[in-house]
C-alpha cells in the first residue's frame, strides 16, 4: 500500500467539496470552546513572562516592577537544582512516553489475538478504569500499597524480603512514578491501537493464511504494517509533551528525600513561586521549560509531516 | 437665645460623642461595619445546629458588641492550603479586608508590595491598656516584629516563652508495664525506646510498635529562627541536648553570628539520630508519612517530641482510641552535665493584617481588645477559638507560670478560686476561668498527673492537662535556653533562603534516614556557603552587632 493512500480523517477537511465545507462549519463551531480555553489559559498568561526579566513586586505589578535583565536566568543556572530538575524532567517524561507507547501496543496486540469477544470486552474495560481516577486519589492508594507496613511489603515478607521504604528511596522513586503512570494509562492508550486494528481488512489475514503464514508471521507482515502509521503518529505527537513529566502525579507522591531524582521543573516552579513567593525566579524556570517545549513541538510537527503525513497548516 | 443654647449643647454633645467614639477601645460602631476576611477553618469541628465557620458565637458576639459584621471572603481547610491562598492573594495584589494568621514572611512580602494599612495611629488610639501592657512586657519584641520604617503594619501575637521549649512525651503506662523509670539522659531515652520496640508493651504485634515517632511529609525536623515555636513531632529536644540549635543564628565563640545548622554539634546530633533510625528506634516512615498524629492516635508510638499543648491535639483522639494511654511530658533528654537546654523563641511570629485602603483599620484593634477581655467567657464547645476573626493569641510572658502556680494552689487547697477574682489577676485573661474549673477536671489524688486521674470528658480537660502536665514538666528544673540573634530574614535571604533551606532539609532528612552518609554533612556545609550562605552570614553578622 502506498503511503499516500493511508489518510487520516482530518484530511477530509482540506479536500472537501462545497457541501463538505458547510458541513464542517459545525465542527469549527465545536472547536470554539477549545479556542477560548486556549486563549484564557495559555495565550493571555503569556504576557506574564515579562516577570522573568523583572524583580517582580505584586504591589507595583508587571508595569512598574524593576527590570533586571537576565539576572534571574543567571541565578537559576547557577543553582545546582537547575541541572537536576531539568534532567529529572526529561528522564521521567521520555521514559513515560516510551512506556506509554510500547506497553499499550503490546497489550493491544495481545488482546487482538483473544478470540472470546466477552473476555476481550471485560479485560478492556477493567484495564482502562484507572485512567479515570485523579492522581490525588491514586497517589494516596499507591502510598498505602507501597508503605513500609503496606500490603506490598507484607507480600514480600513471604519471600523473606526485608521491608523497603519505597517512597524514601531516590533510586526507586522514578521507577514508581513511571511504572504507575504507565499502569494508569495503558488501558486507555490501547483503545487507539485497538481501533486501528479493527481497521485492517480481514481479507488480508485470509490471504496471508492461504499463503501459509502462521500467527506470528501474520502479526509481522499484516498487523504491524497496518497500524504503523498510528504508531508513528502517536510517537511524534507525544514529543510535544516531553517536558510534561506530570505535575499532579509527582506532587502527590514525592517528599524531600527523593527530590534528587523526583523533583521536576513543574514541582520546582510550584514550590518557588507559590510557596516561597519568588515569583520572578519561578517564571524564569517556567519560561525555560516553555522555550524547550516549543522547540520540541516544532520538531514533532516536522517529524509528523515527514513520517506520518500529518499536517495541520 | 434658646436656639443658640440648644445649638451649643448639640454641638457639645456631638463633640463628646465623637470624642467618645474616637477613643473607646470597646466602642460600638453606629453603623454596621462589614469586613471580609480570609480564614483557616477546622473542617472536622462539630458546630451546633445552624452554625458554621462564618456564622457562630464569635461572629454574633462581634456584631452585638462592636457592630462589626464579619464575613469569610474565602476559607481553607488546612494550614498549607491557607498559606497558599494567601500567597496567591499577595501575587494577585488582591487581599481580603483582613487576614487572621500570617507568617513573618507573608508580612514582609505584603509590606514590600505596599499592600497593608498603616495601623500606627489606630493602635495608639484604640488598643486597650491590657494589650498595651502586654506589648511593654514583651520587651519591645512584639512592636519590633510589626514595625517597618517606623510604621506598624500588623497586630502581632505575643506568645508565652513556654511555646518554644519542646518536651519529650512518653507513654508512662508502657514504662510502668516494663518496670522502667522515666529516662533522663540520651542513653536512658535510647534504652526506653529500644525496650518499647523490642518488648511491645502496647501489644501492637511484633514490628508494629514505633519507639520514637517523627514528623510527617513536609513537617519540620526542628524549629527555626523564622518559625521558632510550637514544632510538634520534630526532634528539637535531641538537638538541644547536644547543644545543637540548627535553624538558629547563634553567637559564635568569636562573638560573630554563625548558623547553627553548620556546626559540629549539629553533625553529632544528626549522627545520633541516624544511628537511632538505623536501629529501628525512630519510625521508619518519618518524613514520608502523611499524618504524624496517626502513630500516636492509633497507640503504636511510645515517644515523641513536641510543645506543651499536646493535650489539645492530638491527645483527645489518642485517649478516645486508647483510654489507658498515659502520655506524660518530660523536660529531657538532658545534656552531658544533666541540664535541660532547649532553644528559646521569638515572642511574635504570627500576625493579623488589614489591607491598605480598608475604611476601618481600627476595627481590627477593637476586635483584639474584645478577645483579650472576653476570651475566658466563650463556650469553647460551640466554636473553636481559632474561629474568632483575626485572632492572634496574646498573653503576658509570665501567664503560664502564674497559672500553674494558681492551679496547684487551688488543687492543694491553699487558695480558693475566689481569691483570683481580683483586678490584679484579671489581666490574665483565662486565669479566673481556669482556677474555677480545675477541681472538677483533676480528680484525686491531685498530685498524681497520670491520665486515669482526670475527667477526660470535661470540656476544659485539654487545657488543664496541657498546663499541668506539659508546662509543669518544663518547670521541674531550671531552663537554660539559647536564643537566636535574629528572628527575621535579611535582604539576601528574600531571594536565596528558600534554596538554602531546601538544601538543608533534604540533606538532614537523608542523613537521618540513612539515604546519605553522615559525612555528606561536610559537603552540605561547603555547598551552603557557596550558594549564597557566606553572603547571608555576613549580613546577619552586621545586623546582629
Amino acid at each position: 500500500m502506498p503511503a499516500k493512500s493511508r489518510r487520516l480523517p482530518i484530511d477530509h477537511f482540506k479536500e472537501g467539496s462545497v457541501k463538505n465545507r458547510s458541513f464542517s462549519k459545525h465542527y469549527l463551531l465545536m472547536l470554539l470552546p477549545g479556542y477560548l480555553w486556549l486563549a484564557i489559559f495559555s495565550i493571555v498568561p503569556m504576557f506574564g513572562l515579562v516577570m522573568a526579566f523583572q524583580d517582580y513586586n505584586p504591589g507595583q505589578g508587571v508595569f512598574h516592577s524593576d527590570w533586571v535583565g537576565f539576572d534571574n536566568f543567571k541565578y537559576l543556572l547557577s543553582l545546582s537544582d537547575a541541572k537536576s530538575i531539568f534532567y529529572n524532567t526529561v528522564f521521567i517524561s521520555v521514559m513515560k512516553i516510551l512506556g506509554n507507547l510500547l506497553v499499550p501496543l503490546v497489550f493491544a496486540l495481545m488482546l487482538n489475538e483473544v478470540r472470546s469477544r466477552a473476555t476481550k470486552k471485560v479485560v478492556q474495560t477493567v484495564v482502562y478504569l484507572p485512567h479515570f481516577l485523579s492522581w490525588v486519589i491514586l497517589a494516596g492508594i499507591l502510598l498505602d500499597i507501597f508503605a513500609y507496613r503496606g500490603p506490598f511489603n507484607h507480600l514480600m515478607a513471604f519471600f523473606h524480603q526485608k521491608p523497603i521504604l519505597f517512597f524514601a528511596r531516590a533510586d526507586i522513586f522514578p521507577g514508581l512514578v513511571i511504572g504507575s503512570d504507565v499502569w494508569k494509562e495503558f488501558g486507555f492508550n490501547a483503545v487507539i491501537y485497538l481501533a486501528a486494528l479493527t481497521g485492517i481488512n480481514p481479507s488480508l489475514y485470509e490471504a496471508a493464511s492461504i499463503d501459509g503464514a502462521g500467527r506470528f508471521q501474520q502479526l509481522r507482515h499484516v498487523t504491524l504494517p497496518g497500524i504503523s502509521t498510528t504508531i508513528i503518529l502517536l510517537t511524534v505527537l507525544s514529543l510535544g509533551n516531553v517536558l510534561n513529566a506530570g505535575f499532579d502525579q509527582i506532587f502527590n507522591m514525592y517528599n524531600p528525600v527523593v527530590y534528587s531524582t523526583g523533583d521536576i521543573i513543574d514541582t520546582w516552579v510550584y514550590r518557588s513561586g507559590l510557596l516561597n513567593l519568588q515569583f520572578s525566579l519561578a517564571t524564569t524556570a517556567g519560561m525555560f521549560k516553555s522555550i524547550i517545549g516549543f522547540g520540541m513541538i516544532t520538531l514533532s510537527y516536522y517529524l509528523a509531516d515527514r513520517f506520518a503525513n500529518y499536517k495541520i497548516f | 437665645m434658646k436656639k443658640v443654647l440648644i445649638a451649643v449643647l448639640a454641638i457639645g454633645l456631638v463633640g463628646m460623642f465623637v470624642f467618645a467614639e474616637g477613643s473607646d477601645p470597646f466602642g460600638k460602631y453606629d453603623k454596621t461595619v462589614s469586613m471580609n476576611i480570609g480564614k483557616q477553618v477546622d473542617p472536622n469541628f462539630n458546630y451546633p445546629e445552624g452554625d458554621n465557620p462564618e456564622n457562630n458565637i464569635f461572629s454574633r458576639y462581634l456584631l452585638s458588641t462592636l457592630n462589626i459584621d464579619v464575613k469569610n471572603a474565602w476559607q481553607a481547610g488546612s494550614q498549607s492550603d491557607y498559606f497558599q491562598k494567601i500567597n496567591l492573594c499577595i501575587a494577585a495584589n488582591d487581599l481580603p479586608d483582613g487576614l487572621g494568621i500570617v507568617t513573618s514572611q507573608h508580612l514582609k512580602s505584603m509590606v514590600n508590595a505596599n499592600q497593608l494599612a498603616d495601623l500606627t495611629d489606630a493602635f495608639n488610639q484604640y488598643a486597650s491598656p491590657v494589650i498595651k501592657s502586654m506589648f511593654e512586657k514583651s520587651e519591645g519584641q512584639a512592636a519590633k516584629a510589626v514595625t517597618y520604617n517606623g510604621k506598624m503594619y500588623a497586630i502581632p501575637n505575643i506568645a508565652v516563652p513556654e511555646d518554644s521549649y519542646h518536651v519529650t512525651w512518653i507513654r508512662k503506662d508502657w514504662l510502668d508495664k516494663l518496670g522502667m523509670k522515666p529516662p533522663k539522659t540520651m542513653a536512658e531515652l535510647e534504652a526506653v525506646a529500644k525496650a518499647f520496640v523490642d518488648k511491645d508493651p502496647g501489644g501492637n504485634g511484633k514490628g508494629n510498635t514505633v519507639g520514637i515517632s517523627g514528623p510527617q511529609n513536609g513537617g519540620k525536623l526542628y524549629a527555626t529562627f523564622i518559625e521558632s515555636t510550637n514544632n510538634a513531632f520534630g526532634f528539637d529536644p535531641v538537638f538541644g541536648s547536644f547543644h545543637s540549635y540548627p535553624g538558629f543564628w547563634l553567637k559564635g565563640a568569636d562573638g560573630k553570628a554563625v548558623y547553627g545548622s553548620l556546626l559540629p554539634e549539629t553533625k553529632a546530633a544528626l549522627a545520633k539520630l541516624a544511628d537511632w533510625y538505623a536501629k529501628g528506634l525512630i519510625d521508619k516512615e518519618m518524613g514520608v508519612q502523611k499524618d504524624a498524629t496517626q502513630p500516636i492516635v492509633s497507640g503504636r508510638a511510645g515517644i515523641f517530641f513536641g510543645p506543651w499543648w499536646m493535650g489539645y491535639w492530638p491527645f483527645p483522639d489518642a485517649f478516645k482510641t486508647n483510654p489507658n494511654a498515659n502520655w506524660q511530658a518530660y523536660a529531657i533528654p538532658v545534656d552531658s552535665k544533666g541540664l535541660y537546654t532547649p532553644h528559646g523563641g521569638m515572642t511574635s511570629n504570627q500576625f493579623s493584617v488589614i489591607r491598605k485602603g480598608y475604611a476601618h483599620p481600627e476595627a481590627a484593634i477593637k476586635m483584639a481588645n474584645c478577645l483579650v477581655r472576653d476570651e475566658g467567657t466563650f463556650d469553647q464547645k460551640k466554636a473553636t477559638i481559632g474561629d474568632y476573626p483575626l485572632r492572634v493569641p496574646m498573653a503576658f510572658p509570665d501567664e503560664c507560670v502564674v497559672t500553674i502556680k494558681a492551679l496547684n494552689d487551688v488543687l492543694a487547697g491553699r487558695k480558693n478560686p475566689s481569691d483570683f477574682d481580683t483586678p490584679d489577676y484579671k489581666v490574665y485573661k483565662l486565669l479566673y476561668a481556669d482556677v474555677s474549673v480545675i477541681r472538677a477536671v483533676k480528680l484525686s489524688p491531685v498530685d498524681n498527673l497520670d491520665s486515669q486521674y482526670w475527667d477526660k470528658s470535661n470540656p476544659n480537660f485539654a487545657r488543664m492537662y496541657s498546663l499541668l502536665v506539659g508546662i509543669g514538666a518544663q518547670y521541674r528544673q531550671p531552663i537554660n535556653k539559647t536564643m537566636s540573634v535574629i528572628w527575621t530574614q535579611t535582604k539576601t535571604m528574600e531571594s536565596k533562603w528558600a534554596t538554602l533551606k531546601k538544601l538543608e532539609d533534604e540533606t538532614f532528612l537523608k542523613i537521618i534516614m540513612g539515604a546519605a552518609p553522615v559525612s555528606s554533612f561536610d559537603g552540605f556545609v561547603k555547598n551552603w556557603k557557596a550558594q549564597g550562605g557566606d553572603q547571608i552570614t555576613a549580613e546577619v553578622q552586621k545586623e546582629s552587632q
